[in-house]
């Protein structure tokens, strides 16, 4: 969404040890850059879910240096850790859409929440919603939306504030076929105006096919960082 | 903290739909909170009562002088110019014993014409004349009393001083006010408790937009203000009905004490300035337990 402004993020021997001694990452280096594609896989259990965490500092590195555009996480005053969250959109399994508001009002719902000024949300939210395709389902409260649409809300919730990157964490994974692939069109295209994507994801055909950046992590341990690469995994 | 206008009404909806969320539960804690405030304010009309009447009391300490009959007029004068002049002395008043009846046949009130009637004539005056001190501080008096005894038994015969009643008054309102500081502590800490737990429903309901909030990076603050809106209001509305009730008491047992006999020994507070005070402390004492309370639950239970 901002082509030429670099957000870059980088992990220099990061190690994630939870107090019940379980080690979920242990000496990780890693740089995505600004604009890139990237997959994260790995059987469950393996540290994904606690990576795409230390990105957007809903967990703390146990040891070694998490830098998001050159600040190290670790060091941010927690005041400030919000605005390092709003460049930042997150999208889940399970969507996270409140379930009492319509699609229109949560996806506005992020931008109250950054205190965007009323006369500002409103054509911005028509704006990202016509992006995702929901523009003529904006009333609609998420239980009368589809899997994939409800999807498509989370997304247009994680881009309304303009972030630079985005975590996605199974995005497709309670999708069918067909409405997985509309997901990756869609974050395809999003990734094209520049914004940073990584997600992390058991779909080997997804993977297969797109053919963009793959990290793949085993107990912990990054053992696979590949342009263009494959899943590499039997299901 | 510049905070728009639109964001403060956005957190007053949310603190009112939290409110109106666990109904039930706000109830529970503004009664908690009325029942506290109701008692401390009860103690707090005592408390100032005292306090009040220690205060007036306090004016009328004086050490009484009586002096030695074999005195002269002008020793007399002179010796209340001397006792004038020590440290700590706001006034010294010669009273001779005639005017003393007179004064003793006023405080006694119609009756007193007939009873003094024959006391008057020369020679029948049992009073001796006296000076009375007022000390410029009630603690000096006992300081003051030894350094007007030892003016000489030839001089005065005895000094009396009313330093009693005070010590006992004030004795009494600083052990009241302990009693109102550890049972109204209890019971703030009770209704605390309570609006925390209120509190805390809303923080569970509102789970996942906590957790939406967080993730678009909503601030610290943004989030937080409804749940102290929210406690502050329960306090504030559980102030409502104590100030009503303590002051209509009041109110009634001031007019009942002040219409008879009493009111010539019992002093009590006017009813305007003691409103003032107990309004304000109440209101603010409910505001802060509210707060108090939404911060326990804020700290505890909501992970910005």
């Amino acid at each position: 969404m901002f082509p030429g402004v670099s957000f870059v993020i980088e992990m220099h021997d990061v190690w994630k040890v939870y107090p019940n001694g379980v080690e979920a990452l242990r000496g990780v280096d890693v740089r995505i850059d600004q604009g890139e594609f990237v997959y994260i896989v790995g059987p469950s259990g393996a540290g994904k879910s606690s990576f795409i965490k230390l990105m957007y500092r809903e967990e703390k590195p146990t040891h070694g240096i998490v830098l998001i555009n050159g600040v190290n996480v670790k060091r941010v005053r927690d005041w400030k850790i919000p605005h390092v969250r709003r460049k930042i959109g997150v999208v889940f399994q399970d969507f996270k859409l409140l379930p009492n508001m319509t699609a229109y009002e949560n996806v506005a719902f992020a931008m109250e929440a950054v205190e965007t000024p009323k006369r500002k949300i409103k054509p911005r939210v028509q704006e990202v919603l016509e992006l995702v395709g929901l523009s003529d389902r904006m009333h609609a409260l998420p239980s009368q939306l589809s899997g994939g649409e409800q999807q498509r809300v989370a997304i247009a919730r994680a881009i309304v504030n303009n972030p630079s990157f985005i975590i996605a964490d199974e995005p497709t994974g309670n999708l069918d076929p067909e409405n997985s692939w509309d997901i990756m069109y869609l974050l395809e295209e999003i990734n094209k105006f520049g914004t940073t994507i990584v997600m992390a994801t058991h779909n080997k055909e997804i993977v297969n096919t797109m053919r963009q950046r793959v990290i793949a992590i085993e107990q912990g341990v990054i053992v696979r960082d590949e342009l263009g690469g494959e899943y590499g995994y039997e299901d | 903290m510049g905070m728009k206008i639109e964001t403060m009404m956005r957190h007053f909806r949310e603190a009112y739909r939290g409110v109106r969320r666990n109904s039930w539960m706000s109830f529970a804690a503004v009664s908690a909170v009325a029942v506290t405030l109701f008692i401390f304010g009860l103690f707090l009309i005592t408390a100032f009562n005292v306090r009040y009447m220690a205060g007036e009391l306090e004016k009328q300490v004086a050490i009484r002088a009586a002096l030695s009959p074999s005195m002269t007029g002008a020793q007399e004068r002179q010796l209340t110019e001397q006792i004038q002049q020590l440290p700590g002395v706001k006034n010294a008043t010669l009273i001779p014993k005639n005017v003393g009846l007179r004064q003793m046949r006023d405080e006694w009130g119609p009756g007193g014409e007939q009873l003094f009637k024959d006391l008057d004539g020369e020679g029948q005056n049992p009073l001796p004349d006296i000076i009375t001190v007022e000390p410029t501080d009630p603690k000096n008096v006992e300081s003051l009393k030894k350094q007007i005894e030892n003016f000489g038994s030839d001089k005065i015969e005895r000094v009396e001083a009313g330093e009693g009643v005070t010590d006992k008054l004030l004795n009494f309102s600083s052990m009241l006010r302990n009693i109102v500081l550890i049972f109204g502590l209890g019971l703030a800490v009770l209704a605390a408790f309570l609006i925390s737990n209120t509190i805390k429903l809303t923080i569970i309901a509102r789970q996942r937009e906590i957790e939406i909030q967080r993730l678009v990076g909503a601030s610290n603050w943004f989030i937080r203000w409804p749940f102290f809106i929210e406690g502050a209001f329960i306090g504030l509305v559980g102030a409502i009905f104590p100030v009503v009730i303590v002051l209509t008491i009041y109110q009634v047992f001031y007019n009942v004490l002040g219409a008879g006999e009493a009111a010539a020994i019992l002093k009590l507070m006017p009813v305007v300035s003691l409103g003032i005070y107990v309004t304000i402390s109440i209101f603010a004492l409910g505001v802060a337990i509210g707060t108090i309370g939404s911060i326990i639950s804020v700290r505890r239970f909501l992970k910005v």
